[in-house]
């Protein structure tokens, strides 16, 4: 008689869990949302800086190290094609992508240079997709006080009237010319 | 691909299709497509491989015809871009889903069971231990964390997974652990799955802490050799978890063109800390951890050159690492170096490295390598190639130099990390294209 196991087979491991209500949305439509749900965007900055650990360096303070120095690497966490339109002058591009782990990034983030400053920016609200790089930088081993996420990313930069590049910085230029 | 087509769409509002080779397009076509609705990506397909090949090759790809549809490429390609959308293609709403399995199977004969195991590849093709309900209890004995707690949340094509206690508790029963393994093998959960890549990588895990000899892993003689059970089965725990979790399956879904037989037990080891000369510090303990701290650290990379044989001394032993390093990508800066004790007691004894910092600034600063050979690399060219057109130093400066001229790829001292493991049975070593994480504190998982 063939041994049978009185016990049930736990199958946990293999199930897909209530986690695919994710389904709702399909994956490459989803975005980490910048303002919780139930908040507006002045109170969700006013109560709650995502992130808080992320060390936060001004615009202003990135110039002057630039100018003075000129070791600052600075990457943008957008898409490409929101990159190709604009991104601060010199920036190399990274996006943030929500719906995959940042690890999956490490082979591009590891290549960056370990011996100067880098900034981490997004054209978003609160470093909502800056900080997480940050993060993962850290458990690459980069050294915390060298990476850094700029706060008011490119809008506030854009404010500053610090240099941009990018199709559309380029189409603006032609025609206040 | 289709994520980004699918964000080159959504977001700039601008038609797109895939192109992809032969090898995995039917991953696009249907595992991705599987689970979407309305309009998906659609492919057209090349052969493979593409890159490598002489210009004219890829010139008559393009001039060629589709291989999903028979038709000329640049046809396809419009048509795919213009025709109008199939009924199927019609359909909205959210994507199915997968059904859901009970949590618990049916009893079943331990053979029905085993073969229902390997159907679902919810294995390594070793034996493994079943996971019964009366076994997994017993293993959360191991922990003091809820069964039902949520380790991470793993992003699979077919929605997202909640990877919880209960369910590493289960990998751990497979793979041969015992209870007093579950608070390593959840710290390891936390950088679960291992990578998918069609560039066959692997991991590797280092023990540091006094869970070492708590637990009896091998940080001695044949530390990463099939001689011990923790080792073993800490290291076993992550492929199952991996596979299981990460919804793994060959040619469905992972698509590692060699695959890589570290994947078995992704090279776990102790640290043999107690045989640090002094002012080396453990692993754990450079990556800013306590030296009482009990740490996992996970590396990931793909290659491991062996000393072979014994150190000599008419050529000192890290010039010949420095050597056999020259061979490695240099991805990141990613190395790690695996030494025995008597071999790290002749870097500092006798070559001066007080710190295995100094060390690996030493190999920062002296491992070089042909620049058309690092260029040659494809996991340099999709990660550097575009830092370089950005004009990001030193890779922007490094596109320009002759093929031969010889560049220092291993830039950041910081990412070449020194672990000394071993018997002192030779002076023997290995140098690994490995990158190291932070550690996880296996600790918090008690």
């Amino acid at each position: 008689m063939t041994p049978r196991l009185t016990a049930a087979i736990l199958l946990g491991a293999f199930i897909l869990v209530p986690a695919l209500s994710s389904h709702a949305l399909p994956k490459y439509a989803q975005k980490a949302p910048s303002v919780k749900p139930g908040q507006d965007a002045s109170a969700s900055a006013k109560d709650e800086i995502p992130f808080p650990q992320v060390p936060r360096i001004t615009g202003e303070e990135v110039e002057r190290i630039a100018k003075e120095k000129g070791n600052v690497v600075l990457v943008d966490t957008d898409d490409p094609e929101a990159y190709a339109a604009e991104h601060i002058k010199g920036a190399v591009n990274i996006a943030f992508d929500p719906t995959v782990e940042a690890k999956e990034q490490d082979q591009l983030l590891s290549a960056l240079p370990g011996d100067r400053l880098i900034v981490f920016y997004c054209n978003c609200s609160h470093e909502e997709d800056s900080a997480p790089m940050v993060l993962e930088m850290w458990e690459l081993g980069y050294d915390h006080e060298k990476v850094k996420a700029l706060k008011g990313g490119l809008t506030r930069w854009e404010q500053l009237g610090y240099p941009l590049a990018g199709t559309d910085v380029d189409k603006n230029q032609e025609k206040g010319n | 691909m289709s994520r980004w087509a699918k964000q080159i769409q959504m977001q700039c509002n601008i038609p797109a299709i895939g192109v992809a080779s032969s090898n995995i397009v039917h991953y696009a076509t249907g595992y991705v497509a599987k689970y979407q609705t309305g309009m998906p990506i659609r492919y057209v397909s090349v052969p493979f491989p593409f890159t490598g090949q002489p210009r004219a090759v890829d010139v008559g790809y393009v001039s060629g015809k589709d291989m999903l549809s028979g038709q000329p490429l640049m046809s396809a390609v419009v048509a795919a871009l213009t025709g109008p959308l199939t009924a199927e293609e019609k359909i909205s709403g959210a994507p199915p889903e997968e059904a859901l399995e009970s949590r618990l199977l049916p009893p079943d004969s331990e053979e029905n069971l085993r073969m229902l195991f390997e159907d679902r590849e919810w294995t390594d093709f070793n034996s493994i231990i079943l996971p019964t309900e009366r076994r997994v209890t017993e293993m959360l004995k191991g922990t003091s964390h809820k069964p039902d707690e949520v380790i991470k949340t793993i992003n699979i094509t077919g929605g997202a997974r909640q990877l919880t206690v209960e369910k590493v508790a289960i990998s751990a029963v497979m793979a041969g652990a015992s209870p007093a393994h579950l608070p390593v093998i959840l710290a390891l959960a936390t950088q679960a799955p291992f990578g998918n890549s069609t560039s066959s990588m692997a991991n590797m895990l280092v023990i540091n802490g006094p869970i070492r000899n708590k637990l009896k892993f091998n940080c001695g003689t044949n530390a990463m050799g099939p001689y011990n059970r923790s080792n073993a089965v800490v290291g076993r725990a992550f492929a199952l978890m991996s596979k299981t979790a990460g919804d793994l399956r060959n040619n469905v879904n992972a698509w590692e063109t060699l695959g890589n037989t570290m994947q078995y037990n992704s090279m776990c080891y102790g640290e043999n800390e107690e045989a640090l000369p002094d002012g080396w510090d453990p692993l754990h303990v450079e990556t800013g951890f306590k030296p009482t701290d009990n740490v996992l650290s996970v590396g990931t990379g793909w290659s491991s050159i062996a000393s072979v044989g014994a150190s000599q001394s008419i050529y000192p032993t890290h010039y010949l690492m420095r050597d056999y390093m020259s061979s490695f990508c240099a991805s990141g800066s990613a190395a790690t170096i695996v030494i025995d004790p008597t071999v790290a007691g002749l870097l500092k004894g006798v070559h001066g490295f007080k710190t295995k910092a100094q060390l690996s600034e030493w190999f920062s600063q002296n491992v070089t390598k042909m620049n058309a050979s690092y260029w040659g690399n494809g996991v340099i060219q999709s990660t550097a190639v575009p830092f370089a057109l950005a004009g990001l130093e030193p890779y922007a400066s490094w596109r320009k130099l002759p093929d031969d001229a010889l560049i220092k790829p291993f830039t950041n001292p910081k990412a070449i990390h020194v672990v000394v493991a071993g018997g002192k049975v030779q002076t023997m070593w290995f140098v690994t294209d490995f990158g190291i994480r932070r550690g996880v504190k296996i600790d918090d998982w008690a």
